[in-house]
């Protein structure tokens, strides 16, 4: 195996469920040795060699520790004096239980690096409140912030307060390291991923503290400054399938003019209400079905073609079979590698989106399944010999 | 925090060359104590034009957009377009650290400024260059905004209901995944210096970085060959939903304890057939997500939410309130970890709040060393300190409009 950014790292990772798992992930695919340290019966999830789950486990060993056990929780601690950082993302009581916080470990490595990646934080009147990336967003403003245009709450179909926690959990676990290697201290990092994702509302929250205004959910106004026509408009169907769509971007002047021009210059485009960029947003709904009548004749992608050759910011909007098995730049920057499995065919994930140009990462294991690595971490990294483990094993402090 | 020593990153030095799209990743260095220097067209960054505004005030030093992503950094205006300009750059860069740079593909190497020649002039800087679709492939040269990018990039399809369109998520996902992963490149280049001296380019795309965050569109392709469908308010893995309150929506959760929830909902006469046993198993509560939530927004209905949510969770009950974000300023979770930072801008005479630190660091914390600069407001010391620029050079520089 070639050389990664992470070669000589070891991560002890408590974490589950999703937003932790992407963070040592993350750390795994540069490759830092991650053990994932877990319960026998942990809650079913999914699968774990192909999809979702795959790509949240991949790059990581797997041990089944009972930690209600006193030796298993000192095979933990073990296991702790010999990794860099500790990563779990339970509220702040459960490792404190085990004596697996960051103050009790550094008494069995002084330099270690401990990420706490809880809900809601270790301190404060909430920090026992249980939570999930969907009830997280509920309560940063993102749900309410996502609505069809009469108001109803529309989304999220997916979790993105977990995908900022894992990043800012990445991120912290790495900045924490830099630190240590110039000058040989550890620390505690109590990343709240409630605050996680609060943070990146940023200029919202800026307007209601600076401005005072009330935030109201902008549908399809653009975010980044004003547009139009801006907004998905329907396309001709692929076959039977009439859920097509065309994600459309005008912006300037010389925009639209490129963008009147690549649709054919049809009539109704010089119409004085459509003339400057304010009158366009002012009669946006008019524009809008004008633009679908255009759409609704091409396909999303001869659509998107004809507008990007002409400079427009135009995409198809990609569902899942698009994204994985369509998408030619996706592809050709083969973002979606194909990883080999022990026993079935070899399986595709999730690729890593930035490539270094030297030393880069790699997925080059698909997940464990629970304690698959038992024999490795217990004999190859405690040194534990054939007899010891399996005398813990009969004691149920470590489920082969 | 009484003590605040320097930050984890004190000593590194970042230029930072983003516009408005991936602005976020050099804040996200600058906040663990990084000196980045922004370096802006002499007209200011185009996020400087892009709303909210003070008061409604359109001018460029007045962009809350703007602010929110450039605490923490040092303006010096540079027009790059320009051989003086784009050598004062290259003089910064021999001392730099870091650049990164958010370009449409090639532009780097049109001004003079590439990978080849940074890396000569500077074996040690690390480049990150993020672009909506990176510097490779058919799409290399197509233009996006974030609305465009979540398209292309799977976000934007499962999102609202099934035969209604598409609704596009709010809060710039695309280009805050984009940053995120470009701080997380950076820090592993910089990691991976340590032990071969050498800067590496970090091509990041951003369409990848907007598919990585909605794993679970790859996950049901590569399972089952599926498209995940829109669902509504329906999350994917189908244990949550928005419930209608008597005074406003929450967000259920079929997550928690089965048993202590159900005795709750039975108590209210609610519970229909949900105490049937068969519901105990998480994957028949996913089977039958619809049913479900259907029974609980029955029960909810009349409940005041902030009273459903304080009795959930002392039953601990994973549930929440779906809150509008002004509801962040008086919660006494973030109050109480000093989230929200006051930030002072002398030129107007006034404080703001600001959206703080999402981590706490026991030992290097997450602090604000400057608000956000004014145009072109460091130009001069930057000049005169890093590059020991004499002032009638200086003047002469900003005459000729190069800063």
């Amino acid at each position: 195996m070639c050389a990664m950014p992470l070669d000589g790292v070891r991560i002890l990772d408590f974490t589950w469920v999703v937003a932790g798992p992407v963070a040592t992930r993350i750390l795994g695919d540069h490759g830092a040795q991650v053990v994932k340290v877990e319960r026998k019966d942990p809650p079913p999830m999914g699968n774990r060699k192909l999809g979702l789950q795959c790509d949240l486990h991949r790059s990581k060993l797997s041990v089944a520790l009972n930690m209600q056990h006193p030796r298993g929780v000192e095979l933990a601690r073990r296991l702790a004096a010999m990794s860099d950082i500790v990563m779990d993302n339970f509220s702040a009581r459960v490792m404190r239980m085990w004596g697996m916080d960051y103050e009790s470990l550094t008494a069995v490595k002084p330099d270690i690096i401990c990420i706490s990646m809880s809900g809601l934080g270790h301190t404060g009147p909430r920090s026992s409140y249980v939570s999930y990336g969907p009830t997280l967003q509920a309560l940063t403003g993102y749900t309410h912030l996502m609505a069809e245009p009469d108001g109803t709450p529309a989304g999220y179909g997916y979790s993105y307060a977990d995908m900022c926690g894992g990043y800012s959990g990445a991120l912290a676990a790495l900045v924490a390291l830099w630190h240590r290697r110039r000058t040989g201290k550890g620390q505690f990092v109590d990343l709240s991923q409630f605050e996680a994702v609060a943070s990146v509302i940023g200029p919202a929250l800026l307007d209601i503290s600076v401005n005072g205004r009330t935030q109201s959910a902008p549908g399809y106004n653009s975010q980044e400054g004003p547009s139009a026509p801006h907004g998905v408009y329907r396309c001709r169907p692929l076959d039977t399938d009439d859920d097509r769509w065309l994600a459309i971007s005008v912006r300037t002047g010389t925009d639209w003019r490129r963008f009147v021009v690549a649709i054919g210059s049809p009539e109704w485009a010089s119409d004085p209400k459509f003339r400057t960029l304010y009158l366009r947003m002012q009669n946006s709904a008019e524009l809008d079905a004008h633009v679908s009548r255009w759409t609704i004749e091409h396909s999303a992608e001869e659509a998107m073609a004809i507008l990007q050759r002409a400079g427009i910011a135009a995409g198809v909007v990609e569902n899942g079979i698009d994204l994985c098995a369509r998408d030619p730049q996706l592809q050709e920057r083969g973002f979606w590698p194909e990883v080999s499995t022990k026993k079935g065919p070899p399986t595709h994930v999730t690729g890593i989106p930035f490539k270094l140009s030297g030393v880069s990462g790699e997925v080059t294991r698909i997940a464990p399944e629970v304690g698959e690595d038992f024999d490795y971490v217990l004999g190859e990294l405690l040194g534990l010999g054939k007899s010891e483990r399996e005398e813990l094993v009969a004691e149920g402090a470590v489920w082969p | 925090m009484t003590e605040l020593g320097p930050g984890a990153l004190a000593g590194l030095r970042v230029l930072d060359l983003t516009g408005h799209r991936a602005q976020f990743c050099a804040r996200l260095l600058g906040d663990m104590g990084a000196d980045v220097i922004k370096i802006e067209p002499p007209a200011g960054d185009d996020a400087r034009r892009i709303g909210p505004f003070l008061d409604d005030l359109p001018h460029h030093d007045r962009s809350l957009f703007f602010w929110f992503y450039n605490l923490n950094k040092r303006s010096l205006t540079l027009d790059l377009k320009r051989s003086r300009g784009a050598d004062i750059f290259l003089q910064l860069a021999r001392s730099a650290d870091v650049v990164i740079e958010s370009f449409a593909a090639g532009t780097m190497d049109q001004l003079g400024l590439g990978w080849d020649i940074l890396h000569r002039e500077n074996p040690a800087l690390v480049l990150c260059s993020i672009a909506p679709f990176g510097q490779t492939g058919s799409y290399r040269d197509f233009v996006a905004d974030d609305t465009v990018l979540s398209a292309l990039g799977g976000m934007l399809y499962v999102n609202g209901f099934p035969n209604h369109a598409p609704v596009r998520p709010f809060g710039l996902q695309a280009y805050h995944s984009s940053a995120y992963f470009g701080a997380i490149a950076v820090m592993l280049a910089l990691l991976t210096r340590d032990r071969t001296a050498n800067g590496q380019w970090i091509d990041l795309s951003m369409q990848e970085a907007t598919a990585a965050a909605v794993e679970h569109v790859a996950g049901g392709y590569f399972e089952r060959n599926e498209a995940e469908p829109r669902r509504g308010t329906l999350h994917w893995s189908r244990f949550f939903r928005v419930g209608k309150c008597r005074d406003g929506y929450i967000m259920h959760c079929t997550l928690g304890d089965w048993t202590s929830l159900i005795e709750w909902v039975k108590s209210d006469g609610k519970a229909a057939d949900l105490d049937d046993p068969n519901y105990q198993q998480p994957m028949y509560r996913y089977l039958m997500a619809e049913h479900v939530f259907e029974v609980l927004d029955d029960w909810v209905k009349d409940y005041p939410r902030d009273e459903l949510l304080e009795r959930a969770q002392l039953l601990r009950q994973p549930y929440a309130t779906v809150r509008p974000p002004e509801a962040l300023f008086d919660d006494e979770q973030l109050i109480e970890r000093g989230y929200f930072v006051e930030i002072e801008h002398p030129e107007l005479n006034r404080k703001f709040r600001y959206p703080g630190a999402p981590y706490l660091f026991n030992g290097t914390p997450w602090r604000v060393t400057r608000r956000p600069p004014l145009v072109g407001e460091h130009s001069g010391e930057i000049l005169r300190d890093e590059l020991a620029m004499a002032p009638e050079a200086i003047a002469v520089l900003a005459a000729e409009g190069v800063i």
